[in-house]
């Protein structure tokens, strides 16, 4: 019943490509170590989900992913997460620069203070210097890849923030698609959204992993089961278990994991 | 106590607090529509079209207007928020964006909370020492200097506030594109924050446009035309308090119509900034 | 196991253990019953059988609707919602038990009138002894949680397998010694066939145990008897 991570957790991999490949990482807030040793890998062009009680360090452990942290006096993360072989932790690299490339959507819409079409267009911008009617293609296709372009190419002089919620979620997907990123971090993207919303953002997630690597942490534990091929499942800043979605949530292998996944702790 | 009495002694003491409350506001407001009237009756009265075409008439000379003393008000305050808003929006910015954790911005804080509450004659006395005396006489340039000295501190307050309260999370998304700080802050913090910093800075401005006690030790005032920003300049304040301690009804008469001129532009700002607040916050 | 945070979760599936060690009585009460009144070409006994077996589906339907609206409610996970599942398929493999003893019970009615043979019903004892005690051992492993015990069910199927062999052997030469017991010797062969499915039954329930505690369905080929009649 406890055989967990003795074997390197890539045996599940069925040859598929590593994308992100976390190895011995620790995180401090300040004193305080909320990531505890954390080895896995991050799967290309597949959905992985992140779950565990509130305080686990699921949350955490994204931000590591695009060094979010760097914002904050006082975070640090030890350890490696190679990204295609390089070190996202290492200082010397540039971290705009990594973010371009590990996208990420938050948990509460954050749509920018100005129209639909600039939300996404401003990113581009950071990039690209492209003609206006490039761009207004790229702005489209990326409008198109959220599911999104059909309820707004009529008011894409509108202001973000007059748009539903579960519209503006999806704005803020068009948006971090429109980069172009390799990898894209969902921070519990869904909830805040009503059960329509969140489905379509499900669908879109399961679309995107076409293209991208899918990071996902939920709370919502079916949520992880529908959306993932690999789940992760965190406790106290630890990994847990980590395995194939499927098999993680018919037969955990951890007393720890059943009983978070059947609601026998809190 | 049986329960019906509790809730008869809480209604009582309900109607206490609300009869004391409503007893407090009206007193509150009884003055200030006296205040209000006296203003208006008196302010009218002295009202005309040569009011705002005319310049200050010499003293026991009839007519007359305040050309001179409403334009060099605008002249003043018009560079004394030219230099006091940038300055206090960048310093805003810095503590709430670059050194929010930042030791400097807590004793900035601090120096700008007691800046803020200084008495403005204290700002007009520091002015005339550190301008007007190596100048060697009084100018609009140092009136100007004194309001700045006035419009800082409001700006700095409102602008910190509101871009404190920009959530975190926007900064976040936009860091989360690859977007540099200083993009983030021009093109998201400050967009975000607009309403509500724009709506400080017309505060600022309602509040130095009736201010008179630094300009007395500064720009003191003028009788004629001046546009010159090196000498002494009339000045709406000032030329109230000059009229009205003259027993010339001419020249109380002017000052009452100033007294209204300086009300109404003030209340026009306030409704103007409320509004701004309004469409910032509903939307 | 620990409890739910939601105590009426662990209410649910309590119930539906219940419903199952319910349902398990009342085949192995079916099978002991038709087995009796075969012996004693009791027609009386065979008709309660044949009643009894209304309780057991009304049960079985039970089950589903509760295992049903747990899934619905619950949305269970892992061992949760093995249980579930765990209970729909024992219900059913126990339902079909019910089925089988009641098909007995109905050949009993029809060779009750013949002339009665002894010797012939011998092996058919020894077989429903065979399966009855598999029967009972898995559902002890499934009240108990336990998968050694489902899994020595499971591996024993092969005695029953070579129980009928014989039965099948005997029944045949007492079928070519004399043409007068053919019709009442190929009840008996249905009967015995009966008794080996129950005993496949029992195998599927064992199966479900494993499965049900470890979440692994067993992998490797169950040992099989040679079977003349497969």
């Amino acid at each position: 019943m406890s055989l967990v991570m003795h074997e390197n957790p890539a045996a599940h991999a069925h040859g598929r490509r590593v994308k992100i490949d976390v190895r011995n990482v620790d995180f401090y807030y300040g004193d305080n170590r909320a990531l505890k040793s954390i080895t896995l890998p991050l799967f290309a062009n597949s959905v992985t989900a992140f779950i565990g009680p509130s305080g686990c360090g699921k949350s955490t452990l994204l931000r590591v992913l695009n060094r979010m942290y760097d914002l904050y006096p006082g975070q640090r993360a030890t350890g490696e997460a190679l990204l295609d072989g390089r070190n996202i932790l290492d200082p010397a690299v540039d971290v705009n620069f990594l973010r371009s490339r590990v996208g990420m959507v938050f948990q509460k819409p954050t749509p920018f203070p100005m129209s639909i079409y600039e939300n996404i267009a401003f990113g581009i911008r950071l990039y690209e210097k492209l003609p206006r009617s490039e761009l207004d293609a790229r702005v489209e296709e990326a409008l198109r890849g959220a599911a999104l372009w059909e309820e707004v190419k009529d008011k894409l002089d509108a202001s973000g923030q007059s748009l539903s919620g579960g519209q503006q979620q999806r704005l803020c997907i068009a948006r971090t698609v429109a980069i172009r990123p390799e990898v894209i971090l969902f921070d519990e993207p869904c909830s805040a959204l009503d059960p329509i919303s969140t489905a379509k953002v499900e669908e879109l997630i399961e679309e995107l992993q076409e293209d991208f690597t899918i990071a996902i942490v939920t709370h919502n534990m079916q949520q992880a089961a529908r959306v993932s091929d690999t789940t992760a499942f965190m406790y106290l800043g630890e990994l847990v278990e980590f395995g194939e979605t499927q098999r993680m949530f018919a037969a955990p292998e951890n007393k720890r994991t059943q009983d978070y996944i059947t609601g026998r702790f809190g | 106590m049986s329960d019906r009495a509790i809730f008869a002694a809480r209604r009582r003491a309900n109607a206490l607090a609300m009869a004391l409350s409503v007893a407090a506001t009206a007193f509150g407001l009884v003055w200030l529509f006296l205040i209000l009237s006296t203003l208006v009756v008196s302010g009218l009265s002295g009202m005309s079209l040569s009011v705002f075409t005319e310049m200050t008439p010499p003293p026991n000379v009839q007519g007359g207007g305040l050309l001179n003393a409403i334009v060099g008000s605008l002249v003043m305050t018009a560079i004394g928020v030219g230099i006091g808003a940038p300055i206090g929006i960048l310093a805003g910015t810095y503590m709430a964006e670059y050194g929010r954790h930042e030791k400097l911005t807590t004793v900035t804080r601090f120096v700008n909370d007691i800046l803020l509450s200084a008495p403005s004659i204290i700002i007009g006395l520091f002015v005339y020492g550190a301008v007007v005396v190596p100048m060697g006489r009084f100018s609009a340039i140092a009136g100007a200097l004194a309001l700045a000295a006035i419009v800082i501190p409001v700006v700095v307050r409102t602008t910190e506030n509101m871009l404190l309260l920009v959530p975190n999370q926007l900064r976040e998304a936009a860091a989360a594109l690859g977007m540099p700080r200083a993009n983030i802050v021009l093109t998201v913090c400050w967009r975000a924050a607009r309403a509500g910093v724009l709506t400080g800075l017309l505060l600022a401005i309602a509040r130095v446009s009736g201010e008179t006690a630094p300009l007395l030790f500064t720009a003191l005032s003028n009788q004629f035309w001046s546009l010159d920003i090196t000498s002494a300049m009339a000045n709406l304040p000032v030329t109230i308090n000059n009229f009205i301690n003259n027993p010339d009804p001419n020249w109380k008469r002017l000052a009452w119509a100033g007294a209204l001129v300086i009300t109404a532009a003030v209340l026009g700002l306030n409704i103007v900034a409320r509004a701004l607040a309004a469409r910032s916050k509903s939307r | 196991m620990s409890e739910h945070i939601v105590r009426s979760y662990d209410r649910d599936l309590e119930a539906l253990g219940r419903k199952i060690a319910e349902m398990g009585g009342v085949a192995e009460k079916m099978l002991t019953e038709a087995m009796d009144a075969l012996s004693a070409l009791d027609v009386d006994g065979a008709r309660r059988v044949v009643t009894t077996d209304a309780r057991l589906d009304a049960l079985h339907r039970e089950v589903e609707e509760g295992a049903i609206g747990t899934i619905l409610r619950r949305q269970p996970m892992a061992v949760d919602l093995r249980e579930c599942v765990a209970a729909i398929r024992i219900a059913g493999d126990l339902e079909r038990v019910g089925d089988l003893a009641k098909n007995i019970a109905k050949r009993t009615l029809k060779i009750a009138g013949a002339g009665r043979m002894p010797r012939a019903i011998v092996g058919l004892k020894s077989m429903h002894e065979c399966a009855a005690q598999q029967l009972k051992d898995v559902l002890d492993a499934y009240a108990t949680r336990d998968p050694a015990a489902a899994r020595a069910v499971w591996l024993r199927d092969a005695e029953l397998d070579a129980l009928e062999d014989s039965v099948f052997r005997d029944l045949l030469t007492f079928m070519m010694e004399d043409p007068r017991n053919i019709t009442f010797c190929t009840h008996l062969l249905f009967c015995s066939k009966n008794i080996e499915r129950i005993g496949d039954h029992s195998t599927n329930i064992a199966e479900t145990v494993i499965y049900l505690v470890t979440g692994e369905a067993p992998l490797a080929e169950r040992p099989k008897g040679e079977s003349a009649t497969a």
